[in-house]
């Protein structure tokens, strides 16, 4: 995901100027804030929850919290960081907290690495990844497997910030990553690939991966 | 076509090594080592291709589009949250003073028009009549007249808006504050009723008008800050309140 890395571009310029307009009561403003950067905070609601009313209702939490804390950006940032980083924590906390227990139970099956991965298999040799069938593969991901994937793979975060967010270490994010890597890899290209048909090499294989995490 | 699952036990060394690379560069022993594994292991080369090919597609998924109501959702909520927030300044006063600012600068250059030079007036060269001259010199005064009493209505009409806020929030204040504040407003108005009796005497003396204008101003700017006062007090800033205090008794 591109992020921008300081203030001074075109679109940094027309940010600030957004939130001067905003700081000053104008909702048109707003929108305008909501036209920028709501597709791009929908999209991490929508990937980290997993469900389109999920997301609904988070990008509207966060767009008041966005405009409630306003006054707190400082500019330090880019605002599509700022923003992106509010949405992240918001929607990790929404998951933590409704999905708790539901999640608890996940966690479990994510140290099962040699359940056998419902497979789409659609990725076949030598043809590009179609990005629709990695939609739907992350979206099996188990969910601690998923969010480190989302949140460095695809919100281009460092490990150093996935471990923060998520509240592990960074070689547990490293080592998450991995893993949640490797079972994408199974979940698309099928059987194929699939270590449960060749257990031998399966278990080093999967053992050296695990080792990962204790680093 | 290539075996796609690492065959060798010793494959399960080199994971974690194609995991590293896949995110960039890594030492460069370990790249040898790495280099020569794959060499002959089609199964590891497979591997890192596609985790590689993962990463490449996952970091350009595209945005979704949310739908229309979630953006009139935050309206809404948003709408609700404004209205149930006390605003800083009452808005009409705010506009009445804009009003009154602006109508006093045209009056200003009025002023300066009718009191300053006018070579048609003096002397032989003019193009214009007489008679000309003074007709507009004489609209130019109604003109002035006009724009004063307006001005004047503007901040009446602030200062009764800015008077309805300080009242109806008047108990945020310290009462000492509070008792400071009605003194120094006894005193300003009663500058403003001596430039007013001034004014009915002398309707067209400078300095009397511009004195009644001062003594609006000072009325506006004493309001302006108590309304301010109120606002930090009720949000507990003291820092905020000690300032335009020392504000309030330096003017």
């Amino acid at each position: 995901m591109p992020m921008t890395p300081s203030d001074t571009t075109e679109a940094g310029r027309g940010d600030r100027d957004l939130v001067a307009r905003c700081r000053r009561g104008e909702l048109g403003a707003f929108e305008d804030l909501y036209k920028r950067h709501g597709s791009r905070l929908y999209s991490v609601a929508y990937r980290i929850t997993g469900s389109a009313a999920d997301a609904e209702d988070l990008v509207q939490d966060i767009f008041l919290l966005v405009y409630r804390r306003l006054d707190t950006y400082r500019g330090e940032a880019a605002l599509g960081t700022w923003m992106h980083r509010l949405a992240v924590n918001a929607c990790l906390d929404y998951v933590r907290s409704k999905q708790g227990r539901r999640q608890q139970a996940t966690d479990f099956i994510d140290d099962l690495d040699d359940v056998e991965p419902v497979a789409h298999a659609s990725w076949r040799p030598d043809a590009a990844l179609d990005r629709l069938d990695l939609e739907r593969a992350v979206a099996q991901l188990p969910p601690s497997y998923r969010r480190a994937f989302l949140l460095h793979d695809v919100e281009g975060l460092e490990h150093h910030e996935v471990g923060e967010m998520l509240g592990i270490a960074e070689g547990t994010s490293k080592s998450l990553l991995h893993k949640a890597r490797m079972r994408l890899r199974l979940l698309l290209r099928g059987r194929e690939a699939n270590p449960a048909a060749r257990p031998a090499a399966v278990v080093a294989f999967q053992a050296a991966s695990d080792r990962r995490g204790e680093q | 076509m290539e075996p796609l699952t690492p065959a060798e036990p010793e494959c399960g060394r080199y994971s974690a090594l194609i995991g590293d690379l896949v995110d960039g560069p890594i030492e460069a022993s370990a790249q040898r080592e790495l280099d020569e594994h794959l060499a002959v292991c089609p199964a590891c080369r497979a591997v890192l291709a596609d985790l590689r090919d993962i990463r490449g597609v996952a970091g350009r998924l595209p945005d979704y589009t949310p739908r229309p109501e979630v953006w009139s959702g935050i309206a809404r909520r948003l709408e609700t949250e404004l209205a149930s927030r006390p605003r800083p300044f009452w808005t009409g006063a705010r506009v009445a003073l804009a009003m009154a600012a602006t109508l006093l600068v045209a009056v200003a250059s009025s002023m300066w028009l009718m009191r300053g030079p006018a070579p048609a007036t003096q002397g032989g060269a003019a193009t214009a009549t007489p008679a000309a001259v003074i007709q507009s010199t004489g609209d130019l005064v109604q003109d002035v007249d006009e724009h004063l009493r307006i001005a004047d209505e503007h901040y009446v009409k602030a200062i009764a808006g800015l008077e309805q806020v300080v009242q109806s929030d008047q108990a945020a204040l310290d009462p000492a504050v509070a008792a400071t504040l009605q003194k120094n407003l006894g005193v300003i108005d009663q500058a403003i009723r001596e430039s007013r009796e001034a004014i009915r005497t002398q309707p067209n003396n400078q300095v009397v008008q511009t004195s009644l204008f001062e003594a609006l101003r000072q009325k506006v700017a004493l309001l302006e800050d108590t309304v301010a006062l109120i606002n930090v007090m009720r949000k507990g800033d003291q820092a905020g309140a000690a300032k335009i205090l020392g504000r309030q008794s330096k003017s």
